[in-house]
C-alpha cells in the first residue's frame, strides 16, 4: 500500500486507510532552492502549502533539494513526506491533511465550500497562468553545472510554452494578461471585503492559496508585467497579505 | 452580409439531439444572447472556416468580429446587452470565480470524454463531425480538434511522472466534484443568482447540456449529472424556455421518424441521407478507375481500323466470318471501335 505512491498523486483516498495515525513528528516538506532555482508559480505553491500547514497548526521541516522536482511523485513541487506517504501539490495535500482529522472548512455550509473551491480554481486558472506567462528562465538552471545549466532552463521553457499554447494563453498580449490579473484581484477583493479572512474569522485553504500567490507577486520584482502594482491598488488584499505574513511567518 | 445595424450575426456549430448547438461555447453564447434579448441572426454551420480565426462561435456586428466567449460577452456588455447588470459586485466576483472553475475542472473532462476516450471518439465524435463538416475539411478538422484537446488535457493536467490513466482518473474526479459544487451553489433556486439568469447560467448551461443530451456510448459524467436533479432541471428549463423547438423543426423530425418507421429501416439510414447516391457514385468511380487502369496497362487495347468503303470492308467481313464462324454477318458498328470488349475479342481472335 505504502509503496504505491503513483496513485496517491491523484487520489488521496488511499491515505484515509492510515487516517487513525496521529500526525508524526518528522514531516518533511521538500522544495527547490528558494532564491536561486525555483520558478515563480512553484514558489507560490510552496508558500501556499506552508501557510496551509501552519494554519492547521501542524509541524513540519523544510528540506531544500535541487532535484526536488524529480523526487516528487507527480513531478511537481512541493511535496510532503509523512510516514509512509508522499503527497504532492496543494489539493492532494489538503485532502490528505483533512483525512487525518485536521479540517479548516468544517464549519462552512455547502454553498460556501463550493464558493471556496471556485475561488481556488480561479487562482489556479488565472494567477498561475499569468505567472507562467512571465517565465524566469535564467534562474532555473543556476544550481546545476555548465551544460545542464543551459539545457534544463530551455527544456523547462519549452514545456511551459507548450502548456500555455494549449490553453491559448500564449496568444494573449502582456496587457491582456495584466487585465486578467486585475479581474482576478478585483473578484478577490470584493469577496474579502473588510473581513479578516475570506470566510469570516477562521482561515481556510483559500486564504492559504491566495496568500501564497499574492505575497509572491508582491515581494518579487519582475522585469516586466507590473503585477505588484495591480495588487497594490486593492488595499484590503495587501493588508490581508501583511496580516497573514505576520501571524504565521514572523512568529515561526 | 449583416442584417441591419442592430442585428448581430452569430455563427455557431450545428445542433443535434434537441440542442441548438453541440459546442459548449456556442451554447453559452446563444444562451447569453437569449437571456439578454439580443437581436440575433443565428447561422448554424458545419464549416469552421466561416469564421476568420477558424473557431466558432463567431459574432459579427458592424465590422467587429469576436470569437472567444469571454470577448463576445464583454463586447455585448459594451453594447449594453447583458444579463448581469442586476448582480451585486460580490455576485459578479462569484461569476468570475465559478467560470474559472468550469474551465479549470469541468472542461478537461469534457474534452477527454468527447475527443480522447478512444471508443467515443471513433464511434461517435469523429463520425458526427465528419458528417457535419463539408467535404475537404472533414478529413482533417476532427483530427486537429482532437490533437488540440489532448494537448489541452495532458499538458495542463499531466506531468512527467503521471500516466495517462492517472490523469484520466484525476480529471473525472475533479469534474464530478465540480458538478457537486455547482449543485450546492444552485441549491433550490431557479438560477445561480435567484430568479434571473446570468452569464454564469449561460456558461453552466453550455457545459452541461451536451453532457446531458448527447447519446455517447459511455458517459460517466452523464450518470453523475443525472443525480444532481437541480442542475438537470435548470438545463431543461433553459432549453424549454429559451430554445423552444420551432414548428418547422418539429414537423421535420416527426416526418422523418414517420418515414423511418414506415420504411422499417433503422435510424442509421436517416442519419446518412445520401447513402444510396453515395454508393452508386462510389461504384461508378471504382469501375471507371478499373477500366482506366486496364487501358493504361494494356490489358485492353483499342485498335482503330480504317475501312475503305468497298474492298477492305468485304475482306474484313470475310476474315471475321471465316474465323469466328458463328456470326455470318456482323453489324457495321463493330468495326468502328464502338464496343471495346467486342474489339478486344476481335484483335485476339485476329492473332
Amino acid at each position: 500500500m505504502a509503496g504505491d505512491t503513483g496513485s496517491l498523486v491523484v487520489d488521496a483516498f488511499q491515505a484515509e486507510l492510515g487516517a487513525s495515525e496521529p500526525w508524526p513528528d518528522d514531516v518533511v516538506l521538500y522544495q527547490q532552492y528558494q532564491a536561486e532555482q525555483i520558478t515563480f508559480p512553484d514558489y507560490a505553491n510552496c508558500l501556499s502549502v506552508k501557510t496551509f500547514l501552519y494554519m492547521c497548526g501542524l509541524d513540519f521541516r523544510v528540506e531544500v533539494r535541487t532535484n526536488a522536482e524529480e523526487m516528487s511523485p507527480s513531478g511537481k513541487v512541493p511535496f510532503i513526506h509523512v510516514g509512509a506517504f508522499l503527497v504532492s501539490e496543494l489539493d492532494p495535500i489538503i485532502a490528505f491533511v483533512n483525512s487525518r482529522g485536521f479540517q479548516l472548512t468544517a464549519k462552512l455550509a455547502d454553498a460556501e465550500r463550493s464558493e471556496m473551491r471556485a475561488y481556488m480554481a480561479m487562482i489556479e486558472n488565472i494567477l498561475v497562468n499569468a505567472e507562467l506567462y512571465l517565465i524566469t528562465k535564467p534562474r532555473y538552471g543556476c544550481p546545476y553545472p555548465w551544460p545542464l545549466s543551459s539545457i534544463l532552463p530551455l527544456r523547462k521553457q519549452s514545456e511551459i510554452q507548450a502548456r500555455l499554447a494549449s490553453n491559448s494563453w500564449k496568444d494573449k498580449t502582456l496587457s491582456e494578461v495584466c487585465e486578467e490579473v486585475r479581474t482576478c484581484c478585483q473578484a478577490l477583493s470584493e469577496r474579502l471585503d473588510q473581513q479578516k479572512y475570506f470566510f469570516g474569522d477562521k482561515p481556510t485553504e483559500l486564504d492559504a492559496l491566495v496568500f501564497g500567490h499574492l505575497f509572491t507577486l508582491l515581494t518579487t520584482s519582475l522585469p516586466e508585467g507590473h503585477f505588484a502594482e495591480i495588487i497594490q491598488q486593492f488595499s484590503n488584499l495587501t493588508a490581508f497579505c501583511k496580516r497573514i505574513d505576520e501571524q504565521y511567518f514572523k512568529q515561526n | 452580409m449583416a442584417g441591419g445595424d442592430d442585428t448581430m450575426e452569430l455563427h455557431v456549430w450545428k445542433g443535434d439531439w434537441g440542442l441548438p448547438s453541440v459546442d459548449p461555447n456556442c451554447l453559452a453564447v446563444l444562451a447569453y444572447c437569449k437571456f439578454s434579448g439580443v437581436p440575433l441572426d443565428v447561422k448554424v454551420t458545419g464549416n469552421p472556416w466561416r469564421s476568420p480565426t477558424g473557431e466558432l462561435p463567431n459574432l459579427r456586428h458592424n465590422e467587429v468580429s469576436e470569437t472567444k466567449v469571454h470577448n463576445i460577452f464583454s463586447y455585448l456588455r459594451k453594447q449594453n446587452w447583458g444579463s448581469d447588470f442586476e448582480l451585486s459586485t460580490k455576485q459578479c466576483a462569484d461569476v468570475v470565480a465559478f467560470s474559472s472553475m468550469l474551465e479549470e475542472k469541468l472542461l478537461p473532462a469534457l474534452l477527454h470524454l468527447w475527443w480522447i476516450d478512444g471508443r467515443t471518439y471513433v464511434d461517435f465524435t469523429r463520425p458526427w463531425y465528419t458528417r457535419m463538416i463539408p467535404f475537404p475539411l472533414n478529413f482533417f478538422v476532427p483530427g486537429r480538434k482532437q490533437k488540440a484537446a489532448s494537448l489541452r488535457v495532458f499538458l495542463t493536467k499531466g506531468g512527467e511522472n503521471i500516466t495517462d490513466s492517472d490523469v484520466e482518473t484525476k480529471i473525472y474526479k475533479e469534474a464530478k466534484e465540480c458538478l457537486n459544487l455547482l449543485s450546492y451553489k444552485l441549491g433550490d433556486q431557479d438560477f445561480m443568482f435567484g430568479r434571473q439568469p446570468s452569464s454564469l447560467d449561460a456558461l453552466v448551461f453550455g457545459y452541461l447540456a451536451p453532457i446531458l443530451k448527447a447519446p455517447l456510448p459511455s458517459n460517466q459524467l452523464q450518470t453523475h449529472l443525472r443525480q444532481c436533479d437541480n442542475l438537470c432541471n435548470m438545463c431543461n428549463k433553459i432549453l424549454q424556455q429559451f430554445f423552444p423547438p420551432n414548428r418547422a423543426e418539429l414537423e421535420e423530425k416527426r416526418r422523418r421518424e414517420e418515414a423511418a418507421r414506415r420504411a422499417g429501416v433503422p435510424m442509421d439510414d436517416t442519419e446518412f441521407p445520401n447513402k444510396r447516391r453515395n454508393m452508386i457514385l462510389a461504384a461508378v468511380f471504382a469501375v471507371t478507375a478499373m477500366v482506366g487502369y486496364a487501358f493504361m496497362s494494356g490489358l485492353i487495347n483499342f485498335q482503330m481500323l480504317d475501312y475503305a468503303p468497298s474492298g477492305p470492308q468485304q475482306s474484313a467481313d470475310k476474315n471475321n466470318s471465316s474465323e469466328s464462324g458463328s456470326k455470318p454477318n456482323p453489324p457495321d458498328f463493330s468495326a468502328s471501335g464502338f464496343d471495346p470488349m467486342f474489339e478486344e475479342q476481335n484483335t485476339e481472335s485476329g492473332e
